[in-house]
């Protein structure tokens, strides 16, 4: 048996008082990591489950993160890395995609639909259709898009969650960006 | 430069201006063009709402979600026992 000296008494009761800290502080992020997750997965029950895996995962391993940085870019980036590990890249998208349309071509289609002014471009793209465009964005590019746009996380942070390079990161959402605007102007032209 | 190749600039331009990437130089070029291009300013204009709305809806959506899965309080449950 250990002895009890007051030394260790005092580190255990200091490693348990910073334990609880990190928990409160990971439990106070979960709905901004539940709203990642939604965009990542198709149904919420897949999102729901993908959380509490993390939480699991993040609790047990808490001492790995380094008091002080981006928390919530470290649960994210334990979610996306169990997210592949479900195999998700089993279904890799395609690398390439047919060439997409530049930035402009959603607004003039809108513009040809009557719809180009602002307030009418927010009633012709519902709620629903722009879920589903982007939940049609191949992987690759959606969870740039999403981790930066949605998550309004930095490009440093997305590479670091997504571990690959920032021009990565770049390359990707610019594209990703591209392909939602395309889901969305084919959407609108046809709504 | 002719006018259409002003234009084909500054669409490609338009997400490195939005997401503030350009030099201080390439910007001044954006934005001397903005203020002489209705076309291309419109869509500037638009891109930023596109997104703002993109981002409400895909908030909106997920808000009733989690007024109501109990996700929290499952999280919660997940916690080592104090002491």
């Amino acid at each position: 048996m250990s002895e009890a000296t007051p030394d260790h008494a005092r580190e255990i009761a200091g490693e348990a008082r910073d334990r609880i800290r990190f928990e409160e502080e990971a439990l106070a992020l979960a709905d901004q990591v539940y709203r990642v997750a939604r965009r990542l997965v198709p149904s919420p029950e897949e999102a729901e489950d993908l959380v509490q895996d993390t939480y699991v995962r993040a609790f047990r391993n808490w001492r790995s993160f380094e008091a002080g940085t981006n928390l919530r870019a470290w649960l994210l980036r334990i979610l996306t890395n169990l997210n592949i590990d479900r195999g998700r890249r089993a279904q890799r998208a395609p690398s390439t995609q047919p060439v997409e349309e530049g930035d402009y071509f959603l607004y003039d289609r809108l513009d040809e639909a009557g719809a180009g002014e602002e307030h009418r471009l927010v009633e012709r793209l519902s709620q629903d259709s722009i879920v589903e465009a982007l939940a049609a964005v191949p992987h690759d590019f959606r969870d740039v898009v999403v981790l930066v746009d949605i998550g309004e996380f930095s490009y440093a942070d997305a590479a670091q969650i997504l571990d690959v390079p920032i021009g990565t990161v770049m390359s990707r959402l610019h594209r990703g960006r591209r392909i939602l605007k395309q889901q969305l102007a084919d959407m609108a032209a046809t709504g | 430069m002719t006018a259409h190749g002003d234009c084909r600039q500054c669409e490609e331009r338009l997400q490195p201006y939005l997401d503030r990437t350009l030099t201080a130089d390439e910007r001044a070029i954006v934005q001397l063009h903005l203020s002489e291009c209705g076309r291309c300013a419109r869509c500037y204009r638009l891109e930023e709402v596109l997104w703002k709305h993109v981002r409400n809806c895909c908030e909106e959506e997920v808000n009733g979600e989690l007024a109501s899965n109990g996700l929290q309080q499952r999280l919660a449950a997940l916690r080592s026992e104090p002491g």
